[in-house]
């Protein structure tokens, strides 16, 4: 116990202070120390690796399996924890110094975080020894001219839409729109009242349905401050809401996206390419009739290509990994041609880009294989969800608290971005 | 345990080793009967709970040794606008809640408490809330308080009522709206601590009334409310202090939208913790938290003691 | 009559004689407690809307469970849901660990909060209310605060991914022992120094005295002790790694992936999960009849 006595003089405050801190110290940072000694990796090895619901994400068993088959002395053995809250449980873990050999990094926050104190084992040789084989995603996890992750999966955003209503109104289908040509075709597209109501669009709540693309399209910065460069979004958004053409955004609030496509309630729907997975499911399984295509997300007028943006998910070696070069194996195994090949096969878009990997994908049972569809799959600009830097998700929380303003209509486009540019610059100074 | 037993009494001071005998034997039956939670609550709460503590005055990511700030997260917070925000709102969300749970648990005690039939039904009935998915809380209650579709406005507008709540929509009438979700959910809930306060009453109390002619109202005055103060008490605190520490119903319901409108305390702490890894501050806000919820609590206390003299 | 006399808490009842109305009109008698009913089955009806949804939707598909306008009852009634969330996770297993965490930690929250708030309503020594203030200023602290620091001292103790883990968080909390010793203080004290001239030890008192007079406490203190476990979610997430030791709350959680979500199968889980409360429930408010702990004061 620290008696309350006064100090007299400053060294006794420091000699308490520095007691204070060596004691928290010794509580809570000696947990992994002496652990993380490697274990012998010849013969057998079980292979431990972080996921998210196991049961639920497919592509995990997907690459698990093709890695024991190419390595049959490995066991892996996943550590499976639940996808709400897994950043929460694996920093956790991570404090407490568990020795699980390879985490899944869920997004590229988390990533930075992770690496920057430390807790990832670098894995920059084996970027450098993959040669010309493209990963989308990868500058993601550039820390510095280090890498501690490889991407295995990206996924990015395309415009569903449901061929039948598009049939039904005798309109072509959404090739090369503009944003405002979009906007046109969902309120053509909007029909009916109440319960049968059927919305031409749908724009789930997310920020970066907005925001996102917008930085995208326009080549802009999220994190700089300045975000006038959302204006004509938010403007094309709210008017589609004003008119009906979409559902409110209260409303969305406790909507899912898949019901509203899969029960056949909106026309289009912008969304990453995760949903192919599930709708091909549900499609197989006779859970819903909608007759599906994709097609490359709406463009600002006059863009040349198609420029969208996604999200990468790597694979990282635990610094206090047990079998630390197995694990490596693993991450480089996951990111190469072989990973790419299992998870293209559950309907996941993998990193590794080659014609091959996207004939593969295309060819998926159930995959809409017209022309547009196939231009979808290959656009020509990828752009980050949101940059890496330490103030990420300090910006993020604020341009979602914004987002939301905007979006109920309690602030004009322009107050919020202004206030969006008055809060992020306190951030960044 | 040694400090406690060299503490002087409050009280009259020791007169002569009889005294002292009998306090050290006093002492000694009260710590047996304690110690055995007093273990498994020291070890596992009480040194977690003051580890935190110290991380207030420490800067700490979960993993590279801490570094000593001093009160650096404390002036941090001063100026941090998110916590003034939080701050607000969760005095707000606690002056709503706590009294109008108070009310609506004891009403609902002292109603199933008689002897009606299918009592047993109607008091899961009011418990159920407390019970029911947190996901199908959130998801009925936003589709009760939708501002154009939702019964709560229906409702509304057919008593002529004009100007009607955006609710959950809104910055102004989010913050209610939370308010009564949670009276609905956590009434129950404390009903059942007054149900068993209620027991404690002895009948002869009311059967005495009775005879002097008191009407329902005076024994609810006289008799049940003041027999209640120990359970009204407890219930205080606990509501309290649950108040002050809400945050899943906020996370399902409201995530702290629209904009910071429903940000409470614990979620900044959870959000500074860990999700940005900021555990110092994240320490300092709870610490705040902390002393805010000690000192009403210890003003409760003070009253009750008064009171009871 | 003599408990009444000096019980210390409650003022003694009312002294001046209030207005007598006792000529009531007949009808009342029929009147109030129809009344009570219609509101009471009005109230039960508000208290349960979201439950009845949570319901209807455990018999849709995943796809047609959040729909705006919502949708109240299915298009078509789905009873495989509930045969389906049995083979889609070990529901059972699931259910048995619940229930072996639940009724363990109930049991030594029970045991140990009692056996303490006697010493803290009963006994008198230095040192008591200070002691007593600081197990409830810990109720105070958010559990986000302390998560890190606590993991790690259980990491070191190698009691993560056991159930010790959770039991010794839980068992032991402050809440057991700031109910019950609220209940002793309403107990005349009197009654404790009756039983000390007839010879009885403090531990007797506890054990013969104290103990059998707080039943509807105890009854309240198990019940929600019971339910707070089971429903508990945060806790076993950090703490159970292995799928093995999982409670039923993360096997519903598990239906929630990274970008969706299977809502039907969610609300099936929880409707499971929620039977066995409802059977706790029913059997504990017994406890809540009028008499029960005054019978023994009547010295």
């Amino acid at each position: 116990m620290v008696t309350p006595n006064k100090p007299r003089e400053g060294g006794r405050r420091g000699r308490v202070r520095k007691a204070l801190v060596a004691l928290t110290a010794v509580a809570l940072v000696t947990a992994g120390c002496g652990s993380g000694g490697a274990a012998d990796e010849t013969g057998p090895v079980t292979l431990t690796v972080s996921v998210w619901n196991l049961a639920a994400t497919p592509e995990f068993q997907a690459v698990f399996d093709a890695f024991e088959a190419a390595n049959p002395d490995v066991t892996v053995e996943p550590v499976d924890i639940l996808a709400e809250d897994y950043p929460a449980k694996v920093t956790t873990m991570l404090a407490g110094g568990d020795t699980t050999d390879v985490i899944t990094m869920k997004n590229v926050t988390d990533y930075s975080r992770y690496a920057s104190r430390g807790q990832l084992a670098e894995v920059t040789d084996l970027v450098q020894a993959k040669g010309d084989a493209k990963l989308a995603g990868l500058d993601a996890f550039d820390v510095e001219g280090k890498y501690f992750a490889l991407p295995y999966r990206n996924d990015y955003w395309v415009l569903y839409y449901n061929k039948k209503l598009f049939d039904a109104a005798g309109i072509a289908y959404p090739e090369n729109l503009t944003w405002d040509q979009y906007a046109d075709v969902a309120k053509k597209l909007t029909k009916g009242e109440g319960e049968q109501k059927v919305y031409g669009t749908y724009h789930h709540t997310w920020r970066s349905v907005i925001q996102a693309i917008s930085a995208a399209q326009t080549d802009s910065d999220q994190i700089t401050g300045d975000f006038e460069f959302f204006a004509d979004q938010y403007k094309m958004a709210l008017d589609l809401q004003q008119a009906g053409a979409t559902l409110d955004f209260g409303s969305a609030k406790q909507a899912s996206y898949r019901t509203m496509f899969e029960t056949e309630k909106t026309a289009m729907m912008p969304m990453g390419t995760w949903y192919v997975a599930g709708v091909l499911k549900n499609k197989a399984e006779g859970k819903t009739a909608v007759d599906w295509g994709i097609a490359p997300m709406p463009q600002r007028p006059g863009a040349s290509g198609i420029t969208t943006f996604g999200s990468p998910t790597a694979f990282a070696v635990n610094k206090k990994a047990k079998h630390a070069a197995t694990a490596k194996k693993f991450v480089e195994f996951a990111a190469g041609m072989d990973g790419a090949k299992a998870i293209t096969k559950v309907g996941v878009v993998p990193s590794l880009q080659s014609p091959e990997i996207t004939e593969a994908y295309a060819a998926l049972e159930g995959m809409p294989r017209d022309e547009l569809a196939v231009k979808s799959l290959a656009p020509d600009t990828t752009a980050l969800e949101m940059p890496v830097s330490e103030h990420t998700s300090d910006v993020d929380t604020i341009l979602r608290e914004e987002h939301e303003l905007i979006m109920v209509g309690e602030k004009s486009v322009e107050d919020g971005i202004k206030s969006m540019r008055d809060r992020v610059k306190k951030v960044l100074d | 345990m040694a400090n406690a037993v060299t503490e002087a009494p409050r009280g009259a001071p020791p007169r002569g080793s009889a005294q002292k005998r009998r306090t050290r034997r006093n002492t000694l039956i009260g710590w047996s009967f304690i110690l055995p939670n007093f273990v498994g609550f020291a070890l596992f709460t009480l040194v977690p709970v003051i580890a935190a503590f110290a991380l207030a005055f420490l800067e700490w990511d979960s993993y590279r040794p801490p570094e000593w700030v001093g009160l650096d997260n404390f002036t941090q917070m001063l100026e941090d606008e998110n916590f003034r925000v939080a701050l607000g709102n969760t005095l707000y969300y606690a002056a709503g809640h706590i009294p109008l749970t108070l009310v609506a648990a004891l009403a609902l005690a002292i109603v199933l408490n008689g002897k009606i039939r299918g009592v047993g039904f109607f008091r899961t009935a009011a418990f159920f809330p407390y019970v029911t998915s947190l996901v199908a809380v959130a998801v009925v209650w936003r589709m009760l308080f939708n501002p154009t579709a939702g019964p709560v406005n229906q409702f509304l507008a057919a008593v002529g009522v004009s100007d009607l709540p955006g609710w959950l929509s809104s910055t102004d009438w989010a913050m209610p709206a939370v308010i009564l979700t949670s009276v609905w959910r956590d009434m129950g809930y404390y009903m059942v601590l007054y149900l068993a306060g209620l027991q404690s009453i002895p009948g002869e109390y009311y059967e005495a009334a009775r005879m002097d002619g008191a009407n329902a109202w005076h024994r609810f005055w006289h008799i049940t409310l003041p027999c209640l103060r120990p359970t009204t008490f407890f219930v205080l605190v606990m509501l309290t202090i649950q108040s002050f520490k809400i945050l899943d119903l906020i996370q399902v319901m409201t995530e702290g939208g629209p904009g910071r409108s429903t940000l409470v305390l614990s979620q900044l702490v959870y959000r500074e913790g860990i999700v940005e890894g900021n555990f110092g501050y994240s320490s300092a806000v709870a610490l705040v938290l902390f002393v805010i919820v000690l000192s009403v609590t210890v003003v409760q206390f003070r009253l009750n003691e008064r009171r009871n003299r | 009559m003599t408990a009444m006399r000096t019980a210390p808490a409650p003022t003694p009842p009312p002294v001046e004689p209030p207005p007598v109305t006792k000529s009531r009109p007949r009808g009342s008698r029929f009147i109030r407690p129809v009344v009570t009913y219609a509101s009471l089955i009005v109230v039960a009806a508000l208290v349960l809307v979201p439950f009845v949804w949570m319901l209807s939707s455990s018999l849709k598909r995943d796809n047609e469970v959040l729909t705006v306008p919502i949708q109240w009852i299915p298009e078509e009634f789905r009873w495989s849901n509930f045969v389906d969330v049995w083979d889609r996770i070990p529901m059972a297993a699931y259910l048995g660990n619940s229930a072996f965490l639940a009724v363990t930690i109930t049991l030594l929250q029970l045991l140990t909060g009692s056996f303490a708030a006697y010493g803290f309503a009963k006994v008198r020594f230095p040192g008591r209310d200070a002691l007593f203030v600081a197990y409830i200023a810990t109720i105070a602290v958010p559990w986000q605060a302390y998560m890190v620091p606590q993991y790690i001292m259980m990491q070191k103790a190698e009691l993560t991914n056991t159930y010790w883990s959770i039991i010794l968080l839980q068992a032991f909390g402050a809440f057991g022992v700031f109910l019950m010793r609220q209940f002793y203080m309403t107990i005349p004290d009197e009654l404790c120094e009756a039983a000390r001239m007839d010879g009885l030890s403090e531990y007797g008192i506890y054990w013969r005295i104290i103990l059998p007079l707080s039943k509807p406490a105890l009854a309240s203190l198990a019940l929600l002790t019971f339910v707070n476990t089971w429903n508990d979610y945060m806790g076993p997430f950090i703490y159970l790694t292995s799928n093995e030791l999982w409670t039923v709350q993360l096997g519903i959680r598990s239906f929630v992936g990274q970008y969706d979500a299977e809502f039907a199968m969610i609300m099936t889980g929880a409707v499971v999960s929620v039977v066995p409360i409802l059977a706790v429930f029913l059997l504990g408010q017994r406890y809540f009849i009028q008499g029960i702990a005054t019978s023994g004061m009547k010295g």
